[in-house]
């Protein structure tokens, strides 16, 4: 499903290869941590599958697309078939929960009817049925970002990229989070979030590949976060 | 498709957020192609203008009092002389006689009722030849060969007269498209600054909608409509100027007795039918190039 082969990544500004070298298989269905301390290239590894960032050497494939030589045109296409999340959930203050859901799908060219569908379901998904018609600004951390979840399935994704999707939630807020992850994953998304957060990686007893300053430092099957350092 | 309503309402949302920006930018754009047009129906005036006169142009011959006085007919000697060695000229295509009887009539005709007929008495006008030529440019040729014979006081050749007339309308028409480029440059920056502008103001929204995977038609088609919408608005206002100016302005300045006969009336339908179509097709272009250009530049895909 994503196959990375000896990627390197180094912008222009910084001395140091933001990734180096690093090579890894994901198979579809699964649910893959990606830790590592700040500035590991957690977050680059992430930007190159979503072709937000081309890589410096190596190939990167995401299904049947070497991302890095896609051609522009073709880049949303890709992206439809990504969902992704982040830490600060980046959400459109302006519109409702509904509408933020519906707007991924209407820019991606989405019937009415469709949108009328899937909306609804996503909502449902993500236990937000009841508050359709809120603004984001009226949301707890943990419902804005199943609202942002909720729109990022709403294409119905192969992949869903989640960047510290936890990191602005308290613990109890982010174990809900982590069941609606586990259950989209249980359900075929495959799913790769980077994360901080060791109880949550300890809890969930899945695969878990650590970065170190860029360079593939662990991948284990079912890992925890590691010894404390 | 799909996709139509929710680019045009993102448009519209655009040129809202900024009212004072999108104003600004269809005024000047209006302007700009309010200039244009002008110029353009100047051309189409000195076309015209240059049309009526030259089938009419001659070169004349007047003759000096002696030979003036008392010849209704071009009979005495050193007239039916000039007469017939015109006639000879191979530049010549045709003479006509106009005694100095007939050249007071048709004064009195023309300017009937003004004050000017009581300065003028048959005496002060001479008997012409009215010489029409074969290649109207020639008339130099015909004033240089006359000018001295026997019995003429002048030679004139009508067309060098007239050329003051279009080389002003000639100025007019400069002056306006001159202004219209400096004023279209105006109106292109800010087109193009208008776009920066709400290409950052929707940055969050565009951001997402690059994430979700909208194509481009979704993040950039929206501020090229908002440009040409800019565009069309301005060269609308554009016309509506230029009707008011031909109303106004044009058709008062042209009414007068004397300039009615020498320059023909702008039409109607050449503000509506010529010059507008051809501003809003330009505004729509050019805004759109902008805009496009602006998006290449300045605005991530
Ligand atoms: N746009 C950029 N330009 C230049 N350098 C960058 C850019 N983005 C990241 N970097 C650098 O690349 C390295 C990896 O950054 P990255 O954001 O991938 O780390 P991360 O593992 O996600 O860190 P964190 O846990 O803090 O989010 C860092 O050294 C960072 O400074
Ligand atoms: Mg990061």
């Amino acid at each position: 499903m994503l196959r990375l082969e000896n990627v390197t990544k180094i912008y222009p500004t910084s001395a140091r290869p933001a990734l180096d070298g690093v090579s890894m298989d994901v198979e579809a269905g699964e649910f893959v941590f990606l830790i590592g301390p700040s500035g590991s290239g957690k977050s680059t590894l992430l930007r190159l599958l979503l072709r937000e960032e081309v890589p410096s050497g190596g190939s990167v494939y995401v299904a049947n697309w070497n991302v890095a030589r896609l051609p522009n045109r073709k880049v949303p296409k890709l992206r439809q078939r990504m969902g992704c999340v982040f830490q600060d959930f980046r959400l459109l203050p302006n519109r409702s929960v509904a509408d933020n859901v519906a707007f991924a799908l209407e820019v991606t060219g989405k019937s009415e009817h469709t949108i009328r569908t899937v909306v609804p379901e996503m909502l449902e998904l993500v236990n937000l049925t009841g508050k359709a018609d809120r603004m984001p600004a009226e949301l707890s951390g943990g419902e804005a970002q199943r609202v942002a979840i909720a729109r990022a399935l709403a294409n119905r994704p192969l992949v869903l990229l989640a960047d510290e999707p936890t990191g602005n939630l308290d613990p109890e807020t982010s174990d809900d989070i982590m069941l609606l992850l586990d259950r989209i994953n249980r359900a075929g998304t495959t799913i790769v979030m980077a994360t901080h957060d060791r109880q949550i990686v300890d809890a969930m007893r899945r695969r878990v590949v650590e970065l170190h300053l860029g360079r593939l430092a662990r991948d284990d099957a079912r890992g925890v976060y590691g010894a404390r350092r | 498709m799909n996709g139509v309503g929710f680019v045009w309402r993102e448009a519209v949302a655009g040129l809202r957020r900024n009212v004072t920006m999108s104003v600004a930018m269809m005024l000047t754009t209006a302007i700009s192609l309010g200039m244009l047009g002008a110029g353009l129906l100047a051309v189409r005036t000195i076309d015209r203008t240059q049309d009526l006169y030259y089938s009419q142009l001659a070169v004349q011959v007047a003759l000096d009092e002696p030979t003036s006085a008392g010849d209704p007919d071009c009979s005495s000697p050193t007239c039916a002389a000039l007469r017939g060695q015109l006639q000879s000229d191979p530049l010549v295509a045709g003479v006509t006689y106009e005694s100095r009887d007939a050249a007071y009539q048709r004064f009195l005709r023309i300017y009937a009722g003004q004050s000017i007929l009581q300065l003028v008495r048959p005496q002060s006008l001479p008997a012409t030849l009215r010489v029409t030529l074969r290649d109207p440019t020639r008339g130099d040729a015909i004033v240089q060969e006359f000018s001295n014979r026997p019995g003429v006081r002048n030679v004139v050749d009508q067309r060098r007269l007239v050329e003051d007339l279009f080389t002003f309308l000639g100025s007019v028409r400069n002056a306006a498209f001159g202004l219209a480029s400096v004023q279209a440059l105006a109106a292109l920056l800010l087109i193009s600054n208008t776009i920066q502008v709400s290409a950052f103001t929707r940055r969050t929204e565009v951001g997402i909608m690059r994430l979700v995977g909208a194509t481009r038609w979704y993040t950039q088609v929206p501020f090229l409509i908002e440009a040409v919408i800019t565009g069309v608005v301005g060269a609308v206002l554009a016309t509506g100027g230029l009707v008011l100016g031909k109303l106004f302005f044009i058709d008062r300045l042209l009414s007068g007795r004397l300039i009615s006969n020498a320059i023909p009336a702008v039409g109607m339908s050449d503000v509506l039918l010529f010059v507008a179509p051809l501003l809003i097709v330009i505004g729509a272009v050019i805004a759109a190039a902008t805009g496009y250009v602006t998006l290449r530049l300045y605005v991530r895909s």
